[in-house]
């Protein structure tokens, strides 16, 4: 049976289709209320799916080939110099978005979810306006997502490209350089330094994965630096000059100098889109920076009217988003529900990859909480050297007087992965005790989560 | 950071329940809240009083709205012993009933006095008074059993414990060596830990240890009831409402102040003529105070 949208209204209206606008719109609609999802778009999965995490890990993943192909001769076992198809790459990383958002219409048509293309603005809080077209709504979730920030004063030039612009694949630069050394710059750097780049990262800050543990981001820095990659930290664009064989970044910093570059990327950050939407029409309050404030059930001021993902602020992160969105699609069903944790992990596909979670001692430092903090070094790990990993390390934060967990970082091979594991121990209130004492299968790279317990708890036999 | 930890389902469950975590760490004085801790039929103890906890396992909500609180530390505590005290102890309450006419004769005298000692002589500070007096006559009345009986503990001391009735729960402070206190010293003791306990401010020195523990009912209403001798103690002393009744003194039916007293007491230590001869005792000193004296 199909729903009737006759006059063109929804009981539940979901404004943006990513990571947490469809999985919003999904669980509302198997809570049974009757949902239209909106996205300007033609294919749904927002960013994440369509120009962000997905696209960009197929990348990656090419990337990862290339470089451990060049490793084993070290083993003895030779490659030739790959040959790369651009042409057939992009074709491949469009076919893995393509199956994955034509999975997700499917799903939409599974749970009825009607599905809307265009670009919503409010008229009231009970009205938006969708390309022209009034939709009236009980409730609704704003999930409009960020967008890259531009570099303010930058000249418009195709050679200056955003992280959408360099997932799309048009070239590879010969010379390319990339401003901003958090995630999206670092990821970005791997892909085209594997595609034969030479990639130059400038970071305004003094280290690179802002935000993550300053030990674990010195391994990924020499690691990335080893792998030519060339990173000036504590060092800005002072100015931008787009000559016609090159564009010429003056820098100013540790690194003082011109830097020549084909390609440029602006990798600084994203802006909430908040400010998109005439969010005033409908009596929200939007800060200047286009984030839309919501409590833990992710309600605005507006009882009726909810905000999830990026649009509600840092961290912009896909698995935050969806969170929100079950959150926001029950508390709308009537259900008591929050996003009741501040454990959002955070990855860098990089290589090697950099994970973390909670606290680290750096953020304990700041919010005058007293941490101790244990490791184990992948040197000493038998898997990650017999998996020819390079450096790696499990650090985990602890508080001293309960042995429980309040942060973990990884740096290594799969460190995404290993987070998990970690994530639930903190979910769960474990202490290090429990982590030491829970078998580890031998030889895994997880072990050295339980060997950097043993080692706080002074009962390695490993190191 | 939080002091307590719970997992993120226990989490979701308290945030559907409405409870606050927080404060149910605290009541329980627990760092790890478990599902278990958040439906209070699940809590410990009661299994040692039933064998089975079925007859609690009930879904009440199927009768009608049901809110759901937790128990406070201090319920659990009373509960723990209230109940080890009624499974374990062989009670039997005496009652009887006090002339306290005299008394309150006495308290009418001592009304100025107390009013410049800045003192309220309550008729509870009487019964102190004469309930130390009559444990000094009848040692048996101020012993302890150890715990596998084979060992009577009898005091030198007289301490005497009140319960006092506060927002928080039932708590049992002590006045020390109410033997060689005098009434206003006593009364002044009383209203100063009966604050201490509503005020939750108690330390350990303020409980335990007591020789018999008064339980005065007498500015609520009854005309008496079976109290739950307060263990490791073996007897409790039931206070209910003052009432005037009809006395015929030989000649007259003359209206008389009578204070209804029960005597709990575990008949494993005393036996029921013990009882009978404590009560006649106190009430003979109620009726007389000038036996303090002697």
């Amino acid at each position: 049976m199909e729903y009737l949208y006759m006059s063109n209204h929804a009981e539940f209206l979901v404004l943006g289709a990513g990571p947490g606008g469809y999985a919003c719109a999904f669980r509302a609609a198997d809570l049974g209320l009757n949902t239209v999802l909106v996205d300007p778009r033609a294919t749904l999965g927002g960013v994440c799916l369509n120009e962000g995490c997905i696209p960009s890990k197929a990348l990656l993943h090419s990337a990862e080939v290339i470089r451990e192909a060049s490793h084993m001769s070290h083993w003895g076992i030779g490659f030739e110099k790959p040959s790369i198809n651009l042409d057939k790459l992009r074709d491949k990383k469009e076919s893995i978005v393509t199956s994955l958002t034509s999975g997700l219409a499917g799903l939409s048509r599974r749970r009825k979810v009607k599905v809307v293309q265009g670009t919503g603005t409010f008229v009231d809080k009970n009205t938006v306006e969708i390309d022209g077209e009034e939709w009236t709504f009980d409730n609704l979730v704003i999930s409009v997502g960020s967008a890259p920030i531009s570099l303010p004063g930058w000249p418009d030039d195709d050679r200056i490209w955003d992280s959408r612009d360099a997932l799309e694949l048009r070239e590879i630069p010969s010379h390319l350089t990339i401003v901003g050394g958090g995630i999206i710059g670092l990821e970005m750097a791997t892909v085209y330094s594997a595609l034969g780049s030479q990639v130059q990262v400038v970071e305004m800050g003094s280290q690179i994965a802002a935000g993550s543990d300053k030990e674990c981001a010195a391994i990924l820095h020499d690691a990335l630096t080893s792998d030519g990659i060339t990173i000036h930290t504590n060092t800005q664009v002072v100015s931008v000059n787009t000559a016609s064989e090159c564009i010429e970044l003056t820098c100013d910093g540790d690194f003082t100098g011109v830097i020549e570059a084909d390609a440029v990327i602006q990798a600084v950050g994203r802006r909430a889109n908040g400010l998109k939407i005439n969010a005033e029409a409908a009596g929200l309050d939007v800060m200047p920076n286009g984030v839309i404030q919501v409590d833990s059930s992710c309600r605005t001021a507006q009882p009726n009217i909810f905000a999830i993902g990026d649009v509600t602020g840092n961290p912009m992160l896909a698995h935050r988003a969806t969170h929100q969105g079950h959150v926001a699609a029950e508390v709308a069903s009537g259900h008591s529900a929050a996003l009741d944790t501040d454990l959002i992990p955070s990855v860098a596909y990089t290589n090697p990859e950099l994970a973390w979670v909670g606290l680290t001692p750096a953020q304990a430092t700041d919010q005058g909480i007293v941490v101790k903090q244990t490791s184990f070094p992948w040197a000493a790990s038998g898997r990650n050297l017999a998996s020819g990993g390079g450096d790696g390390l499990t650090k985990l934060v602890y508080c001293p007087d309960t042995n429980r967990l309040l942060g973990a970082s990884i740096v290594g091979r799969g460190a995404g992965e290993l987070l998990s594991e970690l994530v639930l121990a903190i979910e769960m209130g474990a202490t290090l005790e429990d982590v030491a004492l829970t078998v580890h299968a031998h030889p895994t790279l997880a072990e050295t989560t339980a060997f950097a317990a043993e080692r706080a708890l002074g009962t390695l036999t490993d190191l | 950071m939080k002091n307590h930890s719970a997992s993120p389902s226990v989490r979701a469950k308290a945030l559907e329940l409405s409870i606050d975590l927080e404060k149910l760490a605290a009541d329980l004085d627990k760092r790890q809240i478990t599902l278990d801790d958040l439906s209070p039929k699940q809590n410990t103890g009661r299994s040692q009083v039933a064998d089975s906890l079925s007859y609690w396992d009930v879904d009440h909500s199927l009768y009608g709205d049901v809110q759901i609180q937790a128990t406070s530390k201090i319920d659990r505590v009373a509960s723990d012993n209230l109940s080890a005290a009624n499974t374990v102890i062989p009670q039997v309450t005496h009652q009887d009933h006090a002339d306290i006419t005299a008394i309150e004769a006495l308290r009418g005298q001592f009304k100025l006095e107390a009013k410049k000692r800045g003192v309220k002589l309550t008729g509870l500070a009487f019964y102190v008074k004469a309930l130390a007096h009559t444990l000094k006559k009848f040692q048996k009345f101020n012993a302890s059993l150890s715990a596998d009986g084979q060992t009577l503990f009898l005091k030198e001391y007289v301490h005497i414990g009140i319960a006092v009735d506060t927002e928080h729960g039932l708590m049992v402070p002590v006045i020390r060596n109410v033997d060689k206190k005098g009434l206003f010293t006593i009364a002044a003791e009383i209203i100063e830990l009966a604050n201490k306990a509503k005020s939750r401010k108690l330390s350990a020195d303020d409980m335990g240890g007591a020789s018999m523990t008064i339980s005065n009912l007498g500015g609520i209403g009854g005309t008496g009831f079976t109290p739950i001798v307060n263990p490791p103690e073996v007897a409790i002393l039931g206070i209910t409402r003052t009432e005037t009744r009809p006395f015929w003194d030989g000649e007259a039916f003359v209206p008389t102040k009578f204070a209804p007293l029960d005597l709990s007491y575990d008949h494993r230590v005393i036996n029921g003529a013990d009882a009978a001869r404590f009560l006649a005792e106190l009430t003979h000193v109620l009726k007389d105070p000038r036996q303090l004296l002697v």
